[in-house]
C-alpha cells in the first residue's frame, strides 16, 4: 500500500518536472526566428519593494516599442522588447540577465533601475559581450565594469553639488541632518556625494542618522534629528522609507523639509508620507511640467495610452532608453552589440524626453537641466530648473 | 530626550511582546516553533485596513474583526498544515510552516500588489500630550494601553477559565492530559486561535503605528518576536512580555546612541547569547527531563 502511494508521489513529482520543462523549451521555440526582429530586454522589478520603478520604466519602454514599429521599425526590423520580473533580487537579477543574453539572445539590455542591481547585471553583459543601459543608476562603479555598460540618468555626483548650492542660497539651509539606508548601494553612495557637496559649500552636518530598506519604525532616528534642531534633512534612500521616516517626523512634530534623489520619486511618498512630506524636495531629471514640444507630445500620447496617468521619470527614462539604442543601431547600421556600442557610446546632444543626453568618455551621461520638484498639496510640483555645465 | 527614547521603546516593545506570546503558547502547548506566526500578523494588519476603508469601521471594530478572521486563520492554519504532521518529525512541521509563511505572504501579494500601503490619516488623531519634557502621542498611549489590555485578558484566561486550565495541563504533559479525558485537538485549536488574535491585534496597531502595511511586514517582525519570546524564555507567558519590551529598549537604546544599522543584530544577537548562556531564557522553566 504504502509502496503504491510512494510510486504515485514519485510519477506527479516526475510529470510536474516534464511539463514545466516542456514549457520552458515552448518559450525558447517561438524567439528562434530572430530575424525579423531586435530583441530588447527589460530588467527591472515587477513585484516587490522596488517595483514601482520597474514597471514605469517598462511602460515607457513600450510607447517608445509602439512608435518606432509604427513608423517602420529599426534596419527595417521591428524592436520586440522581452520582459522577465527579477523582483528586485539580486540572485533574480542575474538570473534574468543571463537568461536574456544565452536564451533570447537579445541586442541590449535596458535596465536595472536601481544602482545595485545594475553592478549585478553589468558583470555578466560585459563578458558576454552584451550591450546595458541602465536608465535609472546613479551610483558609483557602474560603467567602470566596462565598454558594454552605459547609462542614461541623472548622476547624483552632477546633480547633488547644484542642489546643495541651490538649498544654501535660496532656502537658507546652514545645517542638516543626513539620513542613509545603511543595505541600500544607492543611498550609501549619494550620502557620500551630498557630504562632499555640503563640505564645499560650508553646511553643517549636525548628525547622521542610519536606517535599513523595510524598516518601518524610525521614531529614535528622529528623536535624536529633533535634538540637534536642523534646517533640513538629506534623505537619501527610497520613497517608502522616506514617506514613513517623514510621517514619523511629522508625528514627533519636528517641522523641517527632506530633500533627497530620484528615489524618493514616487506617488507612494506622499500616500505613506501624507502631511509630514509636504514641502519635501526632489531633484530629478525630468519633470512632467517641462515645457519643451517633443515632451508635451510625449506626455499626451503616455496619458492617451493610460488613462491620464501622468510619466513619471522612470517612464521617460525607459523611453529615451529605447530611443537612444534604436538611434545607435540605426546610424552602425547593425543590431550586433560588438558593433553599435561603438555608435551609442558617440551619442551627442541626444533630445530625449527626461532631458538632452551626451555620452561622456567613460560613457557616463550629462544631462541638463536637473528638475528640482518640492510636493506640494498631494503633487510634486517644479521648484526650479538648475543648468549643469557638461565639462 | 531620554524619557522620549524610552517610550518609544516600550513602544516598539509592546508590539513585539503581543507577536511573541502567539509564539511563546504554540511552542508551550506542543512544542512546535509556528513560523507563520508573522505571517498571521501581516494578515490580521491586511484585515484591519480592509475593514476601515470598506466598512469604514472604527478602530476597534477594525481590531476586532481583524482578531475574528484571523482566529479563524489559526485554526485553519493548524488542521491543514500542523496536525496531520502532529505524530511525524519535528522537522516535518517546521518545514510545513515555513511554507504556510511564504503561501500566506505570496497570496496576500496576488491579492493585494507589492506596495507598502497605510491606514488612513486621522484614523487616530494626531494629539499629542506634554508630560514635563517627555512627548506622548494619543497612538503611543493606544498601543500600550491595547497591548496591556489583551496581556491581562490573555493572563485572565489562562489562568482562570477552564480551557486555561486544560491548555496548562497539556503544556505540562501532552499524553497524560489526553489520558485525563481532556480534548487535546480543541486545546489546540484554541491556543492557535488565541495567539492569532493577539498577533492580529498586534498587526493592526503596527500598522497604524508605523503606518505602514506590506505583504512582506511578517518576516522580520516575526522573527524580531521569535528572537523576543526566546529571550525571555520560549514558553513563559510572562517571559514573553518581558522579552518583547526589553527587545525593544535594547533596539531603541542602539538607534539613540546612533548605531542604528545594528539594530537587526541586537535582535540576534541576543537570541544566540541566551541560547548559549541561558537556553530557558529570563523566565523560563528548566526542561523536564523524563525519565
Amino acid at each position: 500500500m504504502l509502496g503504491k502511494r510512494k510510486k504515485w508521489t514519485a510519477l506527479v513529482v516526475l510529470s510536474l518536472f516534464l511539463l514545466s520543462f516542456v514549457a520552458g523549451c515552448g518559450g525558447g521555440a517561438t524567439s528562434q526566428s530572430s530575424g525579423e526582429e531586435i530583441k530588447i530586454g527589460f530588467l527591472g522589478a515587477l513585484t516587490g519593494e522596488v517595483a514601482s520603478y520597474g514597471i514605469n520604466t517598462l511602460k515607457g519602454m513600450k510607447l517608445a516599442e509602439e512608435e518606432i514599429n509604427a513608423a517602420g521599425g529599426v534596419l527595417g526590423k521591428k524592436i520586440r522588447i522581452i520582459e522577465a520580473d527579477n523582483r528586485g533580487d539580486k540572485g533574480e537579477i542575474a538570473n534574468v540577465t543571463q537568461k536574456f543574453i544565452t536564451k533570447d539572445k537579445v541586442a541590449a539590455i535596458i535596465g536595472d533601475p536601481t544602482t545595485g542591481g545594475t553592478k549585478v547585471a553589468a558583470q555578466i553583459a560585459q563578458p558576454n559581450k552584451t550591450v546595458l543601459l541602465s536608465a535609472g543608476a546613479v551610483g558609483a562603479g557602474v560603467v567602470e565594469i566596462g565598454d558594454y555598460i552605459f547609462r542614461n540618468t541623472l548622476l547624483d555626483s552632477v546633480a547633488a553639488p547644484a542642489v546643495v548650492k541651490y538649498l544654501k542660497e535660496n532656502m537658507g539651509w546652514n545645517k542638516v541632518a543626513i539620513v542613509t539606508s545603511k543595505n541600500n548601494d544607492y543611498s550609501v553612495g549619494q550620502t557620500k556625494v551630498f557630504k562632499q557637496a555640503l563640505a564645499e559649500n560650508g553646511v553643517e552636518v549636525v548628525t547622521e542618522e542610519f536606517i535599513q530598506d523595510k524598516d518601518t519604525n524610525f521614531s529614535g532616528q528622529v528623536t535624536n534629528i529633533k535634538a540637534k534642531n536642523p534646517d533640513g534633512i538629506v534623505f537619501t534612500g527610497y520613497y517608502t522609507e522616506g514617506g514613513l521616516f517623514m510621517a514619523e517626523a511629522h508625528k514627533q512634530g519636528l517641522d523641517v523639509d527632506m530633500v533627497g534623489g530620484d528615489g524618493l520619486l514616487s506617488d507612494v511618498l506622499m500616500k505613506l508620507g501624507g502631511q509630514g512630506v509636504e514641502g519635501s524636495m526632489v531633484f530629478a531629471g525630468f519633470s512632467p511640467e517641462q515645457p519643451d514640444e517633443a515632451t508635451k507630445k510625449f506626455i499626451e500620447a503616455y496619458k492617451a495610452k493610460h488613462n491620464g496617468e501622468e510619466p513619471d521619470m522612470f517612464v521617460a527614462q525607459g523611453y529615451d532608453a529605447v530611443k537612444i539604442i534604436a538611434a545607435a543601431i540605426e546610424k552602425a547600421g547593425s543590431a550586433d552589440p560588438t558593433v553599435f556600442k561603438d555608435a551609442l557610446a558617440k551619442t551627442k546632444d541626444f533630445p530625449g524626453v527626461s532631458g538632452n543626453t551626451t555620452f561622456r568618455e567613460n560613457r557616463e551621461p550629462v544631462k541638463s537641466p536637473i528638475s528640482l520638484l518640492v510636493v506640494k498639496d498631494g503633487k510634486f510640483r517644479l521648484l526650479a530648473k538648475i543648468p549643469v555645465e557638461a565639462e | 530626550m531620554f524619557f522620549q527614547q524610552l517610550l518609544n521603546g516600550i513602544t516598539l516593545g509592546a508590539a513585539y511582546a503581543l507577536i511573541a506570546l502567539g509564539y511563546t503558547m504554540v511552542y508551550g502547548i506542543i512544542t512546535l516553533i509556528n513560523f507563520a506566526h508573522g505571517e498571521i500578523f501581516m494578515v490580521g494588519a491586511f484585515v484591519g485596513l480592509a475593514l476601515t476603508y470598506i466598512v469604514k469601521a472604527n478602530i476597534f471594530i477594525s481590531l476586532l474583526g481583524a482578531m475574528l478572521a484571523c482566529m479563524v486563520l489559526g485554526i485553519v492554519v493548524e488542521r491543514v498544515a500542523y496536525r496531520p504532521l502532529r505524530r511525524s518529525s519535528r522537522l516535518s512541521a517546521l518545514i510545513s510552516a515555513i511554507g504556510v509563511s511564504i503561501f500566506l505572504a505570496t497570496l496576500v501579494q496576488l491579492i493585494r500588489g507589492p506596495q507598502t500601503t497605510n491606514y488612513p490619516a486621522g484614523i487616530i488623531a494626531n494629539t499629542v500630550y506634554n508630560f514635563a519634557s517627555i512627548q506622548v502621542s494619543k497612538l503611543q498611549l493606544v498601543m500600550i494601553v491595547v497591548s496591556a489590555l489583551l496581556m491581562l485578558g490573555l493572563q485572565l484566561i489562562v489562568k482562570y477559565t477552564k480551557i486555561g486550565k486544560a491548555m496548562r495541563a497539556t503544556a505540562q504533559d501532552y499524553d497524560a492530559a489526553s489520558l485525563m479525558g481532556i480534548n487535546i485537538n480543541r486545546v489546540i485549536s484554541f491556543t492557535f486561535a488565541l495567539g492569532s488574535a493577539l498577533a492580529a491585534a498586534g498587526g493592526v496597531l503596527v500598522g497604524i503605528y508605523f503606518n505602514a502595511v506590506g505583504p512582506f511586514m511578517g518576516l522580520s517582525a516575526g522573527l524580531k518576536a521569535f528572537a523576543a519570546a526566546v529571550l525571555g524564555g520560549i514558553g513563559s507567558i510572562p517571559g514573553a512580555m518581558l522579552g518583547g519590551i526589553l527587545l525593544g529598549l535594547a533596539e531603541i537604546s542602539a538607534i539613540a546612541a546612533g548605531k542604528s544599522s545594528y539594530t537587526d543584530a541586537i535582535a540576534f544577537s541576543i537570541l544566540f547569547l541566551v541560547l548559549l548562556i541561558k537556553p530557558t531564557g529570563l523566565l523560563g522553566r528548566p526542561i523536564q527531563k523524563k525519565v
